[in-house]
């Protein structure tokens, strides 16, 4: 024994050639000094390691109040100031984590353990070690933290969140678990999870469970609805991953719920105006073609009755009242074709649009009105590249090109040699064709906002009906495209057409 | 100008069947007609006088939208049937649906859509046609 005594107090050399007892490289290695407070001559030792903790040099040797001033002021120093009087006065140890200052203004935790040593009934020497426990309770505190954030983050999040048992009760929930379903935290607690479902949603997830149980899965996220308290209920998008320990046992669930009610409903409203829409929608394609059918057999009839009447009984027909029927049919009849032209606009917008040449289509379009061109000695000019294509249903560029030439021509200024230009420019989007004319034009003024719409006509002419630019308007819409005008009396009109292209 | 056997009128227009026949009797071309209101009455009726063989039509006039069997339904049982001579069949409907005229193309049996009302010039031009099949 003293043989060991001595052995560890023996000083050797170290590498940094500094002397130690064994017992300093011990207290070293474990980071735990030692210090002894003589109280027959108030003489305070402090072992290498006490030093080292107190970042003082290995030849200072502190007064008894020197080292208590080493303890933060305030609780900590106090509290050493009372348990050395009681260690003293009453004999009492005493085993405390209290923070220091070092000499370098270093602030460290320390586990400070004192013992009286007691000799007949007098308290001789206060002995005890120290211990730098800084690192251990800076893991301890940041550990204290992130539990703190996790907890926080857990207690306010916004959507409602549940640690459940593996069994299916409720261990703890958060503010919005209890806001969402109308239970307090405490009604909640120990409550089997289940019996909150709404009754037709309780087996949307058990197999669901035992897959995360079984580690298939580490989470799944379903939909399903919840009964609140009020029993009114509530569309969740549920979503429960797994806590496993290191073993990867599982130790218990955490559901995760947001709150869809809102958007579920606003879902529903969409899609019921959707589905609405969409009836009446078919109801009207209907009609237009229950309509234009219906009404083209009977206005048939009447034209084919009087043609036969106008061949066998032709004195029947030879007043002033005949033609005026036939008129008015042969205008019913017309206003039925047209009405049946708009309403298979929409039918037709499924189909495929296909990649046109726009200069092959004007010359064909312009070919249609030789005898018109021939006849007002009109002057067309067409500017449009051999290499511009536009994405178009054919027949309804056909239907375009014809509708504004047509009306170029038609609403020409009397006395004025017609002119038109038809030209065109690709953009980033869209191919630009622009057909300007020397006309009548239009008082965009007065007309701006119908210039496009059905029946509107602008003009005196006979040949006037107000479906041109409506059809073509639709048309050219139908085809994700777009028509602006520019008018001015007596000066003319320019009609800009927007039309898809194909980019390669 | 040459004579048709018969004409077979199928439409439930009574007055598309009252002016079609005014028609094509006026132009002299034919005088027996058999008139069918709906394709159901038109299939049996056919039926029987393809088994007698007396006054077999040369031509069709079939309307589309008629009650009971429709047009299409008629031409699908009609197909079917061993018609014992070339007949001529025309479509003649107030339908300017674009889908009932693609369809119509469909059929061969079919040798054109014709929309309604039909004038004598139209009537003239199909029996035309029908010449001009027997002479194939």
């Amino acid at each position: 024994m003293k043989e060991l005594y001595k052995q560890l107090f023996q000083k050797h050399v170290t590498k940094d050639n500094v002397s130690y007892t064994y017992m300093d490289s011990i207290q070293r290695d474990i980071a735990i000094g030692s210090w002894e407070v003589n109280l027959q001559n108030n003489e305070v030792t402090w072992s290498a390691m006490t030093k080292t903790i107190h970042e003082v040099e290995q030849d200072y040797n502190p007064s008894l109040e020197e080292g208590i001033n080493f303890f933060l002021e305030g609780y900590d120093r106090e509290l050493i100031s009372i348990l050395f009087n009681r260690a003293v006065n009453k004999q009492e140890p005493y085993d405390n984590e209290v923070q220091l200052k070092t000499a370098k203004n270093n602030i460290k935790w320390v586990r400070i353990v004192a013992y009286p040593v007691i000799k007949n009934d007098a308290t001789q020497k206060v002995i005890g070690v120290i211990q730098d426990i800084t690192e251990k309770n800076k893991t301890l505190f940041e550990l204290k933290l992130k539990e703190e954030l996790i907890r926080t983050t857990f207690d306010n999040a916004p959507n409602a969140m549940a640690l459940v048992s593996l069994d299916g009760q409720i261990l703890t929930s958060n503010k919005s678990f209890s806001d969402y379903l109308g239970y307090t935290k405490e009604e909640l607690s120990g409550f089997p999870i289940n019996t909150l479902s709404h009754p037709e949603d309780v087996d949307v997830i058990p197999q669901n469970i035992k897959d995360l149980i079984a580690g298939k899965s580490n989470k799944f996220q379903c939909e399903k609805r919840y009964i609140r308290k009020d029993k009114s209920i509530i569309h969740c998008l549920l979503s429960v991953s797994i806590l496993r320990d290191e073993n990867f046992k599982p130790v218990h669930f955490i559901s995760h719920i947001i709150d869809i009610t809102k958007r579920t409903i606003a879902n529903k409203k969409v899609e019921t105006l959707l589905k609405t829409t969409k009836q009446q929608n078919e109801r009207l394609l209907n009609f237009a073609h229950i309509v234009s059918h219906n009404l083209r057999s009977h206005s048939g009839n009447i034209q084919m009755l009087l043609d036969l009447m106008h061949s066998e009984i032709p004195e029947a027909t030879n007043n002033e009242y005949v033609p005026l029927i036939l008129e008015a049919v042969h205008q019913l009849s017309e206003t039925i074709d047209n009405l049946n032209q708009v309403s298979t606009i929409n039918d037709n917008k499924e189909q495929d649009l296909q990649r046109c040449n726009l200069l092959d289509f004007t010359n064909k379009a312009i070919s249609n009105f030789s005898a018109e061109i021939k006849e007002t000695k009109a002057i067309i000019n067409i500017n449009i590249e051999q290499d511009i294509y536009v994405l178009a249903i054919p027949a309804y560029l056909d239907s375009i090109l014809f509708n504004f030439i047509s009306n170029a021509l038609k609403y020409k200024q009397d006395h004025i040699t017609p002119e038109i230009t038809l030209s065109a420019e690709q953009s980033d989007k869209f191919v630009k064709i622009e057909i300007e004319d020397n006309g009548l034009g239009i008082n965009l003024d007065l007309h701006k906002d119908k210039i496009f719409g059905l029946y509107k006509t602008f003009h005196n002419h006979k040949e006037a009906k107000g479906l041109g630019l409506y059809i073509t308007k639709n048309q050219i819409e139908a085809m994700h495209g777009k028509v602006k005008v520019k008018s001015k009396i007596n000066k003319g009109s320019i009609f800009s057409i927007y039309l898809m292209y194909e980019t390669n | 100008m040459k004579q048709i056997e018969s004409a077979c009128l199928i439409d439930d227009d009574h007055i598309f069947i009252f002016a079609a026949k005014k028609i094509l009797l006026a132009t002299d071309i034919c005088q027996n007609f058999i008139i069918y209101n709906n394709g159901a009455d038109a299939i049996e009726g056919l039926s029987e006088i393809i088994k007698t063989g007396k006054n077999v039509p040369d031509l069709i006039l079939l309307d589309i939208n008629m009650p009971i069997m429709d047009g299409w339904q008629f031409l699908d049982e009609f197909i079917k049937m061993k018609y014992p001579k070339k007949v001529t069949l025309y479509i003649v409907s107030s339908s300017i649906d674009p889908v009932d005229i693609k369809k119509a193309k469909e059929y061969e049996a079919i040798t054109d859509f014709i929309i309604k009302p039909i004038t004598r010039k139209n009537l003239i031009n199909m029996v035309a046609t029908v010449f001009d099949k027997e002479q194939d």
